[in-house]
């Protein structure tokens, strides 16, 4: 049996404008020698800090496919000799937080049960200290401003690794909801609401920043045709 | 006679090779002003590397975009836009020669091509002078030193020299290192932004003159470091700035395979065996006694040939001590390879680190570690001693491999030797590290970025009534 032809899809309602965010930087004023001093840390840091070592250290090794999630858990693994804390804070997936705060408590959460759980951890000296930074961000706008689903897809493929994970991972902490930029503008202003669930399903802890973008121009290119 | 009959012997050889019998007795090792000392070749070396190669001109902000796409280049150029007609003044101590000058060399021009024009000043002074700083260089870095109020004194009074002479007109004004640290005592002056680029590590320094320094530092709006681990806590906001690489230097630019095949020939290099490389000047820290051991114990299980490709043995008596301990270590085996090259060799480096199965860097300390990323760079897996700046390019078995042992590092060698498919998914991934965080294009986005970042805040600030 033939399947019901698609509905012709719509002329979106406004253009998507393409930005994307480059980032400086700083050297924080905290550093941890061992896992007490990382949790007393965590709790004292500022906001910014979370920011960076977890959505932003994403976006700087964006070409690992496996075996990078944030900088606490590498340097449980790497400096602790910690695996099972490492692999616990690894399973913090950054996008079911739309804010910094929530990420930040169950960090802290979890290191504070595991060391409970191990007292010796706790004081056991790291072969490396860890270094808290932050970013400075700079917002900017890209030639790219598609008012077509096609002009869309140009875009998409046009645009750095660094627009792509602007508008799909950090905008969960702008937008305050469980989206990103590319599934809203499909849902409110194309009427694509299949892709835009497809698109926020997309695991970008199996996939390459390169990976989503594949991904993303696949589905939406699917609903096009 | 077949043509390996017909070469000549080469200096430190009793006759040329091709039989068991007559091999030389010692590891190849070439001198600059001497024949090539190999074990089957002995022609003459190859003109460009006898003498330094005119310099190649500098690449345009348009060329890099084949190699980090387009879109950074439009960042880029989007980021200067906001700074046009605004300037950088860059200071250092020397024009010529080091890393910093290297990447002035590079930075300027391009920061000039984005129409935000750096002027690159360096500071005079007399040797006295250089040698105070040098001494505090070497303090800085933790060695031992008894600081005196005549080294004050040269410090300050060609500080004050220097001052006298420079104009500091610019918006932003980058003194690197500590050798200038002092003219930020101009900054009253000026409308500028100052910054205090520090290349070095001050992780451990001598008390006395980081005592001394740091009020200097703490006059800057900001200080930027190279390693997160090399910072000091101050009352300014520290950047991180990695080095970083250009991708179009004679260093690191594609290479054909005929140019790489042409210098594995110079060096009898045999490319059809797997290729163990580590590159750095014969220095004790560089533990390349430490690689020659690592070889032999990997060697029990593995074939490989080890080449140790270097400079600082000729112009350095302690290069030249750690030269026959490498060459003492490596005894008569065959296929070590030891190189000791002239410094403008960039182009030969660049073919062996190419011509390479495996790269290593078995650094005791290390600042940064730059032949970490123009081997990550160059896509090769890469074994290094987990010190300096090295974890900052190396995320252990993700980037590259970081060891800790001679043990460790033949251990390495075996294991990436026989799973090709392991080494080559880290030397991709390295690559792209580097790519992101530690080619010229990203270092000048960064002075970008932080330029526009304190024009913010000079423009946030209450004017003076």
């Amino acid at each position: 049996m033939a399947s019901a032809p698609k509905a012709p899809v719509r002329k979106p309602d406004a253009p998507f404008y393409f930005n994307t965010s480059e980032h400086l930087l700083r050297i924080g004023r905290y550093k941890a020698n061992n896992l007490s001093e990382l949790l007393r840390a965590m709790q004292a840091c500022p906001e910014d800090c979370i920011f960076q070592h977890t959505f932003r250290t994403l976006q700087e090794h964006h070409f690992i496919r496996q075996g990078f999630s944030n900088d606490f858990a590498h340097w449980s693994l790497s400096s602790c000799n910690e695996p099972e804390l490492a692999e616990r804070l690894a399973g913090v997936d950054v996008r079911d937080f739309t804010a910094l705060e929530g990420i930040r408590h169950r960090m802290i959460e979890i290191i504070r049960d595991f060391v409970a759980a191990h007292p010796e951890s706790g004081s056991r000296p790291a072969h490396e200290p860890f270094y808290f930074c932050a970013s400075d961000i700079v917002l900017l706008p890209t030639p790219y401003a598609p008012d077509t689903l096609q002009g869309f897809l140009d875009g998409l493929q046009h645009v750095s690794v660094h627009s792509i994970h602007h508008h799909f991972i950090e905008a969960r902490l702008r937008l305050k909801r469980m989206s990103n930029d590319f599934s809203v503008w499909l849902e409110e202003d194309v009427g694509l609401n299949e892709a835009a669930n497809d698109i926020e399903r997309i695991d970008i802890y199996t996939n390459t920043m390169e990976g989503v973008r594949l991904k993303i121009g696949r589905i939406v290119a699917h609903a096009v045709s | 006679m077949d043509a390996e009959d017909q070469r000549a012997p080469s200096a430190g050889t009793t006759s040329a090779s091709g039989s068991g019998h007559d091999r030389r007795a010692t590891p190849a090792v070439y001198v600059p002003e001497r024949r090539l000392a190999d074990r089957r070749i002995g022609r003459n070396l190859p003109a460009s590397v006898l003498t330094p190669p005119a310099p190649p001109p500098p690449p345009h902000l348009d060329d890099y975009a084949s190699i980090v796409g387009r879109a950074q280049i439009d960042a880029l150029r989007f980021l200067a836009h906001e700074l046009r007609g605004k300037s950088i003044k860059m200071v250092n101590s020397t024009a010529l020669g080091g890393g910093v000058a290297e990447m002035l060399n590079r930075l300027v021009p391009l920061l000039s091509e984005l129409q935000v024009p750096a002027h690159w000043d360096v500071i005079t002074g007399g040797n006295d002078f250089f040698e105070v700083t040098k001494a505090f260089h070497n303090a800085l870095h933790g060695s031992a030193y008894e600081l005196t109020q005549a080294a004050k004194d040269i410090f300050l009074m060609y500080t004050e020299q220097n001052r006298q002479r420079m104009h500091f007109d610019e918006e932003l004004v980058v003194i690197h290192d500590p050798q200038p640290v002092g003219l930020v005592l101009s900054r009253g002056k000026t409308r500028a932004s100052w910054v205090w680029r520090c290349h070095i590590d001050l992780s451990n320094p001598d008390r006395k003159v980081w005592d001394f320094l740091r009020p200097f530092v703490e006059q800057y709006d900001a200080a930027i470091f190279s390693s997160q681990s090399f910072a000091r806590q101050l009352s300014i906001p520290q950047y991180l700035f990695y080095p970083c690489i250009d991708p179009l230097s004679e260093k690191n630019r594609e290479l054909s395979d005929a140019e790489i095949q042409q210098v594995c020939d110079d060096f009898a290099i045999d490319r059809s065996r797997p290729i163990v490389t580590q590159v750095s000047r014969f220095d004790r820290l560089k533990d390349p006694v430490g690689v020659v051991k690592a070889y032999k114990l990997a060697k029990k299980y593995v074939d490989c040939q080890l080449v140790l490709a270097g400079g600082g043995a000729s112009d350095d008596p302690e290069g030249a001590a750690v030269l026959q301990e490498v060459r003492d270590e490596a005894g008569e085996d065959p296929d070590i390879i030891i190189l000791d090259l002239p410094p403008w060799c960039a182009l030969q480096i660049n073919a062996l680190q190419r011509a390479s199965t495996i790269i290593v860097q078995k650094s005791l300390k290390e600042g940064f570690g730059l032949t970490v990323t123009e081997a990550l760079w160059k896509g090769k897996p890469t074994i290094a001693g987990a010190v300096g700046g090295i974890p900052n390019q190396i995320i252990h078995k993700l980037t590259g491999v970081l060891v800790h042992s001679v043990e460790g590092c033949a251990f390495q060698i075996r294991y990436l030797l026989t799973h090709p498919e392991f080494a080559r998914t880290i030397g991709a991934n390295g690559r792209e590290h580097v790519k992101e965080n530690f080619l010229m294009t990203t270092n000048v986005k960064r002075w970008l970025l932080l330029f526009r970042l304190l024009e913010q805040a000079k423009a946030r600030m209450p004017k003076a009534a």
